[in-house]
C-alpha cells in the first residue's frame, strides 16, 4: 500500500517537473521576446498625438539644443515636380532602406528609380523589416527625447510613415546625410523627399501603400538581411 | 527524516530543478533572438535618378552639388594652365542664375586637389565647405556661401587646422557634414585607427565642443 502510495506521488512529482519546465521555457521566451520587441515610437512626445497633417509657420524649432528655423510652408502652392519613374514601365514600387550604407534604393518594377544618402536611428533604433506606407503628411510635427536630447520640429515635410511613427521625411535641420543622425525615423534631404513622396503611394482602399524594406544590409547579389526583423 | 519529509525535500528540489532547466532551455535550445530575414531586391534592367544627384555631375572639369532644400547649387571649375591647375567655386541658384564666385585656388602640385562633398551645404544654405585633398590628408575650408568674407579678416576659414591646433589627443579623420546651420561634425580616430570622439567646430567663433555621441 505504502509503495503504492509512493509511486503515485512519484508520477504526481514527474508531472509537476514537466509541467514547471515547459511553463519556466514559455514564460522566459515570452519575457525575452517582449524585452527584445523594437521600439514602437520614434518621437516619443507626438507618436500618439501628432500623427495628423500639421503647418506650424514662424515657430522655431530645438534640435540638440538648438533653435532652428523650420521652413515656412505654402500648402497651397505646393507642386508636383517630375515624378520618378514617369518614364518607365509600371510596376511595383518598393523602396528598400539600408541600414549598413545608409542608402535608400527605390525601385518600380525591376527598374532603380531612385538612390540617395539617409540618415536613421543613432539615438533609437530604425526598425528592420517589411512594411508599407500606411500614412503620407505633407507636414507636420515631430517631438521628443529629454533633456539634452530633447527636439521639438515644426514643419517636417513629406512624412511616409511605414510602422507606427517610424517614417521617411525631411530634415532641415541638419546636411550629414549619408551617416546616422535620427532618432529612428529615416532622414532625407528635402530634394530626395519630395521626390520620394510624390512617387510612392499611401494605402488606398484594400490596396496597401508602397512597400517599405529596412535592411541591416544589401549584400552585393542584391540580398537584404534583416536581423531581428519586426513581425507584423 | 521521515519518508515524508523526504519526499518533499525530493520535490522542492526537482521543481526547481525542472525551473532552472526550463529557463536554461529557453535561453540556449534553439531560440533565436535575431531571427533574419534575406529579401531579394529585383534584379536592375536601368538606373535612373532623374532629380536627386550623389555623384558630382559627370564633366571632366566641372562637378556640382545641390543643396538639401534644391534651391542652392555649389559648382567646382578645374581648369588647367601653365601654372597648374585653377579650381573655381561658384554658387548659384539651381536654375543656375545669381552666379557667384566664393573661392579660386590654383596648385602647381599634382599632388594638390580639390573636390565638394556631398553634404557642402549648410542647412540654411548660408555656409558651404570644400575638400582641399593634399599630402598630408583632407582639409575642410569652410565659406560664406554669398561670396562675403567669413570672418572681418578671412574669406574662409580653414578648420581643419584650427582642429589639428587644439586638439591633439585624438587625429582628425573627416567632417562629414552640418550638424545644424552653424556646426559641422568632425569625426576623429585613435592613432590605432579606431573610431573615436566626435566634435562639433562651431561658426564663425570657431569654437570646438566634444560630443558624447560617436558620428
Amino acid at each position: 500500500m505504502a509503495k503504492k502510495l509512493r509511486s503515485k506521488k512519484k508520477l504526481k512529482i514527474y508531472f509537476l517537473v514537466i509541467l514547471i519546465g515547459v511553463f519556466s521555457f514559455a514564460a522566459t521566451r515570452m519575457l525575452l521576446d517582449f524585452t527584445n520587441r523594437p521600439p514602437v515610437c520614434a518621437n516619443s512626445k507626438t507618436c500618439n498625438s501628432d500623427l495628423s497633417f500639421r503647418i506650424d509657420n514662424n515657430v522655431a524649432g530645438i534640435f540638440e539644443g538648438r533653435k532652428v528655423n523650420p521652413p515656412v510652408i505654402d500648402a497651397s502652392s505646393e507642386e508636383t515636380g517630375v515624378v520618378l519613374g514617369a518614364a518607365v514601365s509600371p510596376g511595383e514600387k518598393h523602396i528598400y532602406i539600408d541600414l549598413a550604407t545608409q542608402t535608400l534604393i527605390a525601385y518600380q518594377g525591376k527598374t532603380q528609380v531612385l538612390k540617395a544618402f539617409v540618415s536613421t536611428g543613432k539615438w533609437g533604433r530604425t526598425p528592420a523589416g517589411n512594411f508599407n506606407v500606411w500614412q503620407k503628411l505633407l507636414s507636420t510635427r515631430m517631438a521628443g527625447g529629454q533633456g539634452a536630447d530633447y527636439y521639438d520640429l515644426p514643419n517636417v515635410q513629406y512624412v511616409m510613415y511605414f510602422y507606427h511613427d517610424f517614417g521617411l521625411h525631411t530634415a532641415y535641420w541638419h546636411n550629414n546625410f549619408g551617416h546616422t543622425m535620427s532618432h529612428g525615423c529615416v532622414n532625407m534631404r528635402k530634394v530626395d523627399a519630395k521626390a520620394l513622396y510624390d512617387w510612392a503611394d499611401g494605402p488606398s482602399g484594400k490596396k496597401l501603400g508602397t512597400a517599405v524594406s529596412v535592411c541591416d544590409e544589401i549584400t552585393k547579389d542584391n540580398k537584404c538581411i534583416q536581423n531581428n526583423p519586426v513581425q507584423l | 527524516m521521515t519518508i515524508r519529509h523526504q519526499i518533499e525535500v525530493e520535490s522542492v528540489t526537482f521543481l526547481l530543478l525542472a525551473g532552472a532547466v526550463g529557463i536554461v532551455f529557453a535561453f540556449y535550445s534553439g531560440y533565436k533572438f535575431n531571427p533574419q530575414n534575406i529579401v531579394s531586391l529585383p534584379v536592375v534592367e536601368s538606373f535612373q535618378n532623374p532629380i536627386p544627384v550623389i555623384t558630382p555631375i559627370p564633366k571632366p572639369d566641372v562637378s556640382s552639388q545641390i543643396s538639401p532644400d534644391g534651391e542652392k547649387l555649389l559648382t567646382m571649375s578645374v581648369t588647367t594652365n601653365d601654372s597648374g591647375k585653377t579650381y573655381t567655386f561658384t554658387t548659384s541658384d539651381a536654375n543656375g542664375a545669381n552666379t557667384q564666385n566664393v573661392y579660386s585656388v590654383t596648385y602647381a602640385d599634382t599632388a594638390d586637389s580639390m573636390s565638394i562633398p556631398f553634404n557642402t551645404w549648410s542647412p540654411d544654405n548660408k555656409y558651404v565647405f570644400i575638400n582641399h585633398i593634399g599630402p598630408s590628408g583632407n582639409d575642410a575650408i569652410v565659406l560664406k556661401a554669398n561670396g562675403e568674407p567669413i570672418t572681418e579678416t578671412e574669406s574662409s576659414i580653414n578648420s581643419t587646422v584650427i582642429f589639428k591646433a587644439k586638439i591633439t589627443n585624438n587625429l582628425y579623420d573627416e567632417t562629414t557634414g552640418w550638424a545644424s546651420e552653424t556646426l559641422l561634425l568632425i569625426n576623429t580616430k585613435t592613432s590605432s585607427g579606431e573610431k573615436s570622439t566626435s566634435y562639433w567646430f562651431e561658426l564663425p567663433s570657431k569654437a570646438i565642443i566634444p560630443l558624447s555621441t560617436q558620428f
